[in-house]
């Protein structure tokens, strides 16, 4: 919270005498009038003769507001007009009227808010309503409770104005709105949960903490929500902070009572009397037209407090006509109840008008039937037309015997040929005429882009207008139902269907809008299966239309968008992290720094770990310099490497060592030339306790490291089987270690423990293979892995198995000096990391030696490849091939198992006896 | 003479009450048996009178006279003592039926299927009612009968249940060790018209612990709803005969109060369940010849829904959203009668207006027994014999009971106390705040202190007990001290004498079923 909202939070509480200021949001940054609203803003579409926004100006004045900030976007030059000329602005009236003018990107009232923070005009406790509000409520009283709820508690932010009802009332949006959970006897908002008409919400869910402080609370689905809002100082700066708060109720309301952390209060006002709604879409309109009409705003109504300034006089049944006597209404008209006339408006004889609004200046022509019509000004309505129903622009020319019925609505201007039929919730605006529009908005440029953009789809669609328009229409058919495309773009309030719920005329009655109930888990299966069935015979009743409007289809589309998009958004990541790691790698960044780059990088991109996870370890892999025909300079650089950066594997957000040895080996396996550091990196991994036994044995036995599921890739598969192989070894050896530590078995100098043994190797490679020389201690300690498989499957398949386990120790300190004197052939330094060298025969016979009880480890093989390093790097010999293909696949392995089978006799001889 | 029995035969009763008395596993170890002897959990006094006589008045105030009691085998020939020799005696207009059904104390058998099995025995409108429900004395049977005659009979009404409310339980009194502190079941309900719309289960709070889940349904047919959780369900039903055709097919359900109640609420707002059950529950009876006096009542709502469900076809013909507004009776002539409303009826009784209770738990036992104590002043026993049992030096607090032949020596003092019948206690006792069953023994100089003690309790001189509940028999060595404990007779001892005696361990086991 900055500092200023707190101390104006002071100052409310300190004064009492501070003017009252009122913020309307006059844009309704939606779409439910076009196009009536074509080239004018919604608010100063007139209701009863008098436009939105002087409506609202008269309900604000009623409550006594000193100030009042307009924000508006579309048209801000012609609502600024309106301000200027209205009667409110007029020194007199001691209400001050600032339009503000806000950005093109203010897209929801949430933006609108963020905007009024910016321009900082709000100093205490302000009223926020809507543009098109007709309210006869009480608001300084709602204030006064306000305040002094805020004098106890400053946490009351907020008091909402509702409206008691019925669910089911006219006035109430059917499209949109809330389930209020109250306190019954402090009316404190508890909980709010929006509702949707269409598709229609099953359930309501009401937060089971709430009953732990109020026992007794009351759900209500019965206000109308007038929009009227007593707001704190707190509010603006609260939606600065949470910039995702779009809509006022929806997100503000429903974000600050479930917050844990914001700790504020909603209030309700609940009022009982007194009327309050918005006209927020056309259904409303003729709502609320109706309820002015039938004077339930009094005292603003329209023979007193016209906002407009016009004064009519109210004759019985609701009918009002202008007491300046300008009508012309002829003898044979008829005249029916809850009608407003316009002055200066001629009606013709024969006409029959009912529960209608007439506009100024209108000419009615003879035999006009208008049922439920509302009428702007300067319109002519030819002879014999039928309006029912509809809401019909200014200076709008039907021609003789044009029908329109339920639910049009026709543009400004707009000329509707003779003996025109237009069909049902017929949508209709003028031409454009080149001249005429450079003219119209010179004014703004952004909006009427965007309209021209509309207008220009609606003038593609233009197939079947004459046919409806008549001879010498200048209009445009706007296209019916449930546009195309981006209907998932949208809102879902702002959906085809559930504004359906708010248009006027347009019952809905083929949606099914209750809920029916009764599917639940909770119930048996023969009621969901009933409910299933009666689900399906419901649907099968549905029009066509509310078919081919089911949401399967745009679903579908979002889920193949949302699957293309995260997939650019991996390969972005990899490049990012590939650089990131670069960048720490030549930089040398500490280890904890990388990590919270990656976090960043990954949260922003929004990808799994194991992303992330492969990221690093490739990172890590491909970091170490190969260094060719040196084996122990390669462990050097790997250990080094590893020693350096391995901890940040742990340090992405989550420790998996499992994972890391799959994405490890499936690395090695894609990445060619690095297929054999495998080994070594595992061997690294593990000294570095990054990874431990279990992990290895975990990541041996899943089905992806045995690379099943990949399919497509050969070299892949069988680089994983070679990587597989050697995991296998290595766990062998450290099995076996792990077996000799607790059985205690056998002669004691041959129970090196495989870690240190695998350090110790890894410290002293360079010794070592010197020693494998000289046939000193560390060649010995390093030689007991190698006893290759082919040797005890043979020879000793009747012994035991710890034996068997045992004799390659026994072995080993002979072997190591059979092996001095029988490997130094095979010592050659050609990099045991070569890719080139396993024959394609490999895998197969590899998978024997596996399952015999071999008790080589990739340790040994890792010792070995340092130590003995045999001559892999040549699959020129036909002979060493030959030999290799009996093993492993491995280089190491095969290396293990060519020393092996050369020892092989050595071992049988002594094995044997 | 002939004339008035024929009149009896003429009119059908009324009502069936079925009267559910269980094991109370809630209750033990006071309900654990004695040797051999089952401890009847409906014949635990409260108040020094069994506690199923509350319950029985109730039902005889309003003049129902016909009970179904349902009792578990084992209890039979205690219960058939008890009805034969007491209840005759006080209730003489009750007619009851006796039953029993197979259970034992682990295995207690779910109250859905209890009334099942017993449905062919029910063949009117019936009252479920438990054993420990002690009313109210501002509320009558009466009165919930009376809003399901009317209900039903105009409204389509398939049930009227009763709650409490009840205040959070007070600290101090109870302990944690005595099992869980009752707690209050979060109702949904309409108070205007006294509906009962949504009752949680603990399916739901599996499902969703966060969150309660209401369908739409709900509040759109009830735009104006209370959720409370200051209730407790008295397990007073009053349904419909239909009722038990439902529950019937309905062959899964196990508990009434957790599941089939809560069930019940659902019909009348969920239009699947409505079409499914609705005929069952409602068949065609008597409302097609009231429709036409109903439809002209301003104070009868005809359901809704109804209006907003038209085909596209004749859409066109009206002009629907006024319609939808403000219904007028003449739209209505095309369809049928008055849908029958499917309603739960409710009666939620204030604390406020008097002081109601289940005692199916020891917080709720000890809680009632000491509500009577409030209400009673002690005397002195008037007739010499029980007088000159009770030593001149004894002090005992006003508000005490002491049941008849027992005998309190000399300077014991005995302090917001219900001591039973034929008990002893000896010199220099103290005893605060305690329930004390009959035939207990208690030695000079012991000293009690909120504790509740089962039939044939012996208390060893200067032993020390606080907040205990003992098992019948149980035996308190001399010098003992315990606090917050269940005192239960020894397994050994069991073997001895009972197989059943092994459950009384178990009391955390949530069977409400079995306890009413």
């Amino acid at each position: 919270m900055p500092p200023k909202s707190s101390s104006g939070k002071e100052k409310d509480i300190a004064e009492e005498d501070e003017v009252l200021q009122a913020v309307i949001l006059a844009d309704s940054f939606n779409k439910r009038f076009k196009p009536l609203t074509v080239g004018k803003p919604r608010c100063l579409l007139p209701i009863c003769n008098a436009t939105l926004l002087d409506w609202t100006f008269e309900s604000l004045a009623l409550a006594g507001v000193q100030e009042i900030f307009v924000i508006c976007r579309s048209y801000a030059d012609q609502v600024k007009a309106a301000i200027r000329d209205s009667k409110w602005s007029k020194p007199s009236t001691g209400i001050k009227i600032v339009p503000i003018v806000t950005a093109k990107e203010t897209f929801s009232p949430g933006d609108a808010m963020r905007d009024i923070y910016t321009h900082q005009i709000i100093t205490s406790d302000f009223v926020l309503v809507t543009g098109d509000l007709v309210s006869n409520v009480r608001i300084d009283e709602v204030v006064r409770l306000h305040k002094e709820r805020r004098r106890t508690n400053k946490d009351a932010i907020m008091t909402m104005v509702v409206k008691e009802a019925g669910a089911a009332h006219r006035t109430r949006s059917r499209g949109v709105s809330g389930v209020y959970v109250l306190d019954p006897n402090t009316s404190e908002c508890l909980h709010y949960e929006p509702v949707l008409g269409y598709p229609p919400a099953s359930h309501v869910t009401v937060p089971r903490e709430i009953l732990a402080e109020h026992p007794e609370v009351e759900i209500r689905n019965d206000f109308i929500d007038c929009s009227i809002d007593v707001c704190s100082v707190e509010v603006p700066s609260l939606f600065q902070d949470n910039f995702d708060y779009g809509d006022i109720r929806r997100d503000f309301v429903y974000g600050v009572l479930t917050s844990d952390l914001l700790m504020k209060n909603v209030y309700c006002y609940v009022a009982k009397d007194g009327y309050a709604a918005r006209v927020a879409d056309t259904r409303s309109y003729d709502a609320v037209s109706k309820d002015i009409l039938s004077r339930w705003t009094f005292p603003l109504v329209p023979d007193d407090n016209h906002p407009g300034g016009h004064s009519y006089e109210h004759l019985r049944g609701n009918k009002y006509i202008p007491k300046d006597n300008s009508v012309s209404l002829s003898r044979t008209c008829k005249i029916g109840n809850n009608t407003l006339i316009g002055p200066h408006t001629t009606v013709s004889e024969n006409a029959s008008i009912h529960a209608s609004v007439i506009g100024q200046r209108c000419t009615i022509g003879p035999g006009a039937t208008l049922h439920d019509a509302y009428i702007f000004d300067d319109t002519e309505v030819g002879a014999g037309c039928v309006v029912e129903g509809s809401i019909i622009g200014s200076r709008v020319k039907l021609g003789k015997g044009v029908r329109v019925p339920r639910g049009c609505l026709i543009a400004d201007g707009v000329v509707i040929g003779e003996g025109a039929r237009l069909r049902k919730f017929e949508r209709i605006s003028k031409k454009r005429v080149a001249p005429t529009k450079s003219e119209d908005d010179g004014s703004d440029g952004d909006d009427e882009e965007d309209e021209d953009s509309e207008l220009e789809e609606v003038e593609e669609h233009q197939e079947d207008a004459p046919r409806v328009l008549g001879n010498n229409s200048n209009a445009l058919v706007w296209p019916r139902g449930s546009p195309e495309d981006d209907e998932d773009e949208l809102d879902d309030r702002e959906h085809y269907n559930n504004l359906r719920l708010m248009r006027i005329g347009d019952d809905a009655s083929d949606l099914e809008l209750s809920d029916a109930g009764s599917t639940t888990s909770s119930d048996t299966e023969t009621d969901s299966e009933f409910s299933s069935m009666h689900a399906l015979s419901r649907t099968s009743s549905m029009t066509s239309a509310s078919m081919s409007l089911s949401t399967a289809d745009p679903s579908a589309r979002t889920s193949a968008i949302h699957t293309l998009s995260s997939a650019a958004a991996e390969t972005e990541f990899r490049s990012e992290v590939a650089q990131s790691l670069e960048r720490a790698f030549a930089e040398g960044h500490s280890v904890e720094n990388a990590a919270v780059e990656l976090k960043t990088l990954r949260m922003a991109s929004n990808v799994p770990l194991r992303r992330v996870r492969e990221a690093v370890v490739g990172a890590i892999v491909d970091r170490v310099p190969l260094v060719v025909g040196d084996a122990a300079a390669q462990r050097n650089e790997i250990a080094k490497t590893v020693r350096r950066w391995g901890p940040l594997i742990d340090k992405i957000g989550g420790v998996d060592p499992v994972e890391t040895v799959e994405v490890l080996q499936y690395h090695c396996a894609a990445a060619g030339p690095r297929q054999g550091l495998f080994a070594q990196m595992l061997v690294a991994l593990y000294q570095q306790d990054l990874v431990d036994e279990d992990d290895i044995r975990a990541w041996h036995q899943s089905p992806a490291a045995k690379g099943e599921g990949v399919k497509h890739n050969a070299a892949l598969v069988e680089g994983l089987k070679k990587c597989w192989d050697v995991g296998a070894k290595l766990l062998e050896q450290l099995g076996e270690d792990s077996e000799e530590e607790s059985e205690e078995e056998s002669e004691e100098e041959e129970a090196p423990k495989a870690k240190a043994q695998a350090k110790a190797a890894a410290k002293e490679e360079s010794e070592s293979e010197e020693e494998s020389e000289d046939g000193s201690d560390g060649s010995e300690e390093s030689a007991p892995s190698k006893p290759a498989p082919t040797q005890h499957s043979a020879p000793a398949p009747s012994t035991s198995s710890k034996p068997t386990k045992a004799e390659p120790e026994s072995e080993s300190e002979e072997e190591s000096e059979s092996e001095e004197s029988d490997t130094p052939p095979a010592k050659p330094t050609s990099q045991p990391a070569q890719p080139s060298v396993p024959p394609k025969t490999a895998p197969a016979p590899a998978a024997a030696p596996m399952s015999a009880p071999a008790p080589s480890s990739a340790a040994a093989a890792a010792t070995q490849s340092a130590t003995t390093s045999v001559p892999v790097g040549a699959p020129s010999a036909p002979a060493s091939q030959a030999k290799v293909a009996k093993a492993e696949s491995s280089e190491e392995s095969s290396e293990g198992s060519e020393e092996g089978s050369e020892e092989g006799e050595s071992g049988e001889e002594e094995g044997g006896p | 003479m002939d004339f008035d029995e024929s009149s009896n035969k003429i009119v059908p009763r009324e009502f069936v009450a079925v009267v559910l008395a269980g094991f109370g596993n809630e209750l033990l170890p006071l309900t654990g048996s004695h040797g051999d002897e089952p401890c009847l959990k409906a014949l635990l006094p409260i108040g020094n009178k069994p506690m199923i006589e509350y319950p029985l008045a109730w039902i005889e105030q309003s003049g129902v006279t016909d009970i179904l009691l349902i009792c578990p085998t084992t209890h039979r020939s205690a219960m058939s003592n008890y009805i034969q020799s007491d209840v005759s005696s006080s209730f003489p207009s009750l007619r009851i039926d006796l039953q029993t059904f197979e259970q034992s104390q682990d295995m207690a058998v779910g109250t859905c299927a209890l009334l099942r099995h017993f449905s062919s025995r029910i063949q009117s409108d019936f009252i479920i009612l438990p054993c420990d429900f002690v009313p109210p004395p501002s509320l009558g049977l009466n009165q919930v009968l009376n809003k399901f005659r009317t209900e039903s009979t105009y409204d389509g009404s398939i049930a009227t249940v009763c709650f409490y409310e009840a205040g959070r339980p007070d600290k101090g009194t109870t302990t944690e060790e005595w099992g869980m502190l009752p707690s209050n079941v979060p109702i949904v309900f309409d108070e205007r018209s006294g509906t009962l719309l949504y009752v949680d289960t603990p399916d739901d709070v599996d499902k969703n612990s966060e969150e309660f889940e209401f369908r739409m349904s709900l509040l759109t047919q009830y735009p104006r709803t209370k959720l409370s959780s200051s209730f407790r369900d008295s397990h007073v039903y009053v349904c419909k005969r239909t009722v038990l055709d439902v529950l019937n097919e309905k062959s899964h359900l196990d508990s009434l109060k957790e599941e089939f109640i809560p069930w019940l609420c659902k019909p009348q707002y969920q239009r699947t369940r409505r079409e499914k059950y609705g005929n069952i529950l409602s068949p065609v009876t008597n409302n097609v010849f009231q429709g036409p006096a109903l439809k002209h009542s301003t104070l009868h709502l005809p359901t809704q829904h109804k209006h907003l469900r038209h085909s596209s076809e004749d859409a066109d013909a009206d002009d629907e959203h006024l319609r939808s507004v403000v219904p007028s009776p003449v739209d209505n002539e095309d369809e049928d009668a008055v849908e029958p409303s499917l309603r739960v009826g409710l009666i939620a009784h204030r604390s406020s207006s008097g002081f109601a209770s289940r005692a199916n738990n020891l917080h709720t036992y000890l809680e009632l027994n000491r509500f009577f104590l409030g209400q009673t002043s002690y005397t002195l026993p008037s007739d010499p014999e029980n007088r000159s049992l009770i030593d001149q030096k004894a002090q005992i607090s006003a508000d005490s009971m002491i049941g008849r032949s027992t005998r309190v020596d000399e300077r014991t003092s005995i302090k917001r106390s219900v001591i039973g019948q034929h008990c002893v206690i000896g010199k220099m006792a103290k005893i605060v705040g305690c329930v004390i069953l009959d035939h207990c023994v208690i030695a000079d100089g012991a000293k009690l202190d909120g504790c509740i003690l089962g039939v044939y309790t012996k208390v060893g001189a200067k032993a020390e007990l606080s907040r205990c509940v003992t098992q019948p028999g149980y035996e308190v060595s001399p010098g003992e001290s315990a606090r917050n404990e269940k005192l239960e007779v020894s397994d050994w001892a069991a073997h001895e004498t009972s197989e059943d005696q092994d459950s009384g361990d178990e009391d955390e086991s949530t069977e409400e079923e079995s306890d009413d």
